[in-house]
């Protein structure tokens, strides 16, 4: 075991500031986003408490609203933003990126793989390493969050719990993403080609799902195909901390994408040539 | 040299499309023996032994050590070898100790002290500076520190003098040597003729991926060239127990290569009515000349036409 947990180390060692600067930079947003969801809930009492009962009503509809949203649901609206799903990408699209094809182009591959590690070990901590920062990352927002709303007011209090299920579901969105990337990093020898099909595909789909939501468009019946194949339908943290009926199924959805892809990327790589370097 | 071969290939062919990378090879590496590699830069050695180390999967053929198959057996195979590649490149953000710890590690930590007394003592490397601030030459004597270390059977080095000073390389050969005496098996790949020469017990030469020869060192140490102006006639043949073979004809003159015992020669040459003779010896690149020089006789074109 000491040849395994010596290369988990070095992928710690190697990881550790953009690992960081990540949970840091979610840290933030999800505090950020806190001090938002609590200067409109001001906003909104204010504007409601200066109306009459009929006033307020017809207000909230000019809103598209119902009643009042709890105040978790307005801050999981931002829990989508480009932003939050930018990094979480990035950190998916790096880990990916640099498993195979960085190592092969830089010519380093050969220091670890002349001695007696075997290619399944090798790319097991890779993908131990990255799943682990996905999860430490999206967990990072979901503690900005937790912390944020004990120091601003929030009308409806937030338990903290509530927070980990769209935490988890961020985390489970980058699994796919992950795990194309990493299969194209680990039949190809350089790494520049894995970043950018992993990030054309991710921005594809991004783009897919933005179309699909644009309500004029809601008319058209390719928009249906739109919203099917992109992934990021199946990240929903407004329904994950509402209902949370679709959670399981979105999980098991993006967890299963990923655990294909990763294991396409095992067989790919057990079985492939390692040229010198790139 | 009686030992059992430790490295066997039979036909081991690697292709990448269209072309030929190793054709064929067909060679066996005895246990304890330093084994040459010879050839020009695309000639198949680094192929060779990216196949020996299971790096590359071979398109036909197979290569074994100690009995394992090269590429389904890689990673017992690799816990038998050490490995210095020919293009040496490392993880320059870590120090020279961090580095040799980690790849310590990868064999369960075995060999670090020695590979630490070594860099240090021998190939006099400060071990806590970064990698990145190690010049190409010092980079390679921590690689060569490692491989050395290494609790393994068998060294495979590739091209390991190639960034090294004349005392360094010295030093390489030394330690070439030191293993050969504790048993270990060597594949010495290189381009330095005197260098390959001095350590090796045999030595292959390669070809546009084929193996066009194997020389005996030892033999060839024993090797006279001679160089013979008769008075009369040349003889046609000469007696089977000199071991002569003609290198040379030229009207009275002969080249002769002589492997054999030299009383039996001075008493033949005694008998001869000479006008003049030259005794000397051929190094290893008068060999290499042979198929590789520009009298080298291209047998692929030779076929073709």
């Amino acid at each position: 075991m000491k040849p395994f947990f010596a290369l988990l180390r070095k992928h710690v060692h190697d990881t550790r500031g953009t690992l960081l600067l990540s949970a840091a930079a979610l840290f933030g947003l999800g505090w950020l986003f806190v001090f938002v969801t609590s200067l409109n809930e001001t906003e909104i009492l204010r504007v409601l408490s200066s109306e009459t009962e009929n006033n307020r009503f017809r207000w909230l509809r000019n809103m598209g609203l119902e009643e009042q949203p709890p105040s978790v649901s307005i801050m999981m609206s931002f829990w989508s933003h480009p932003l939050i799903i930018s990094i979480i990408a990035m950190w998916a699209i790096g880990r990916g990126s640099s498993a195979v094809g960085a190592e092969v182009e830089r010519g380093t591959l050969d220091l670890i793989l002349s001695r007696p590690v075997s290619r399944a070990s090798y790319l097991l901590t890779h993908v131990l390493m990255a799943i682990f920062g996905l999860f430490f990352v999206a967990l990072a927002l979901a503690v900005g969050a937790g912390i944020g709303a004990h120091y601003n007011y929030l009308r409806v209090p937030i338990a903290f719990w509530t927070l980990v299920k769209p935490a988890l579901n961020l985390a489970a969105l980058g699994l796919p993403i992950y795990g194309y990337t990493l299969l194209v990093s680990a039949v190809d020898h350089v790494r520049w080609r894995a970043t950018m099909i992993g990030s054309a595909v991710t921005l594809a789909g991004f783009i897919a799902w933005v179309v699909s939501v644009i309500p004029v468009l809601q008319k058209y019946t390719w928009r249906v195909y739109l919203e099917r194949v992109s992934i990021f339908k199946l990240y929903n943290p407004v329904d994950d901390v509402s209902t949370g009926e679709s959670l399981l199924f979105n999980l098991a959805v993006l967890a299963a994408i990923g655990a294909g892809c990763i294991l396409l990327s095992f067989l790919a790589f057990i079985r492939r040539d390692l040229p010198a370097n790139g | 040299m009686t030992s059992k071969a430790l490295l066997a290939t039979r036909d081991l062919t690697k292709t990448y499309g269209d072309f030929t990378a190793l054709r064929q090879l067909t060679l066996d590496v005895r246990q304890g023996e330093v084994f040459g590699l010879l050839g020009p830069n695309g000639s198949g050695k680094t192929t060779t032994l990216r196949l020996l180390l299971g790096l590359l999967h071979p398109t036909s053929g197979q290569a074994t050590i100690f009995g394992l198959d090269c590429w389904r057996q890689s990673l017992q195979v690799r816990r038998l070898v050490s490995y210095l590649p020919g293009e040496l490149r490392m993880y320059g953000s870590m120090s020279g100790l961090a580095l040799l710890r980690f790849l310590s590690d990868l064999r369960e930590g075995d060999g670090l002290d020695r590979a630490v007394a070594l860099a240090e003592q021998v190939m006099q490397l400060n071990l806590r500076k970064k990698v990145r601030a190690y010049s190409t030459g010092m980079k390679q004597k921590l690689a060569l520190a490692l491989a050395f270390s290494d609790p393994v059977d068998v060294l495979i080095l590739d091209e390991p003098t190639s960034s090294l000073d004349p005392s360094a390389r010295g030093e390489v050969l030394r330690l070439v040597r030191e293993a050969r005496s504790l048993g270990q098996t060597v594949i010495f790949s290189g381009h330095v003729l005197p260098e390959v020469e001095a350590v090796s017990d045999r030595v292959a030469i390669l070809r546009r991926g084929r193996l066009m020869h194997i020389e005996d060192m030892h033999a060839r140490r024993s090797l006279r060239m001679l160089l013979i102006k008769f008075a009369d006639k040349v003889p046609a043949e000469f007696p089977a127990e000199l071991e002569l073979t003609v290198r040379e004809r030229n009207d009275q003159t002969l080249l002769l290569e002589h492997r054999g015992q030299i009383g039996p020669l001075l008493h033949w040459l005694d008998m001869m009515t000479i006008l003049d003779l030259a005794i000397g010896t051929e190094d290893l690149h008068s060999l290499y000349d042979r198929f590789h020089g520009p009298d080298a006789i291209d047998e692929e074109m030779v076929m073709s036409s």
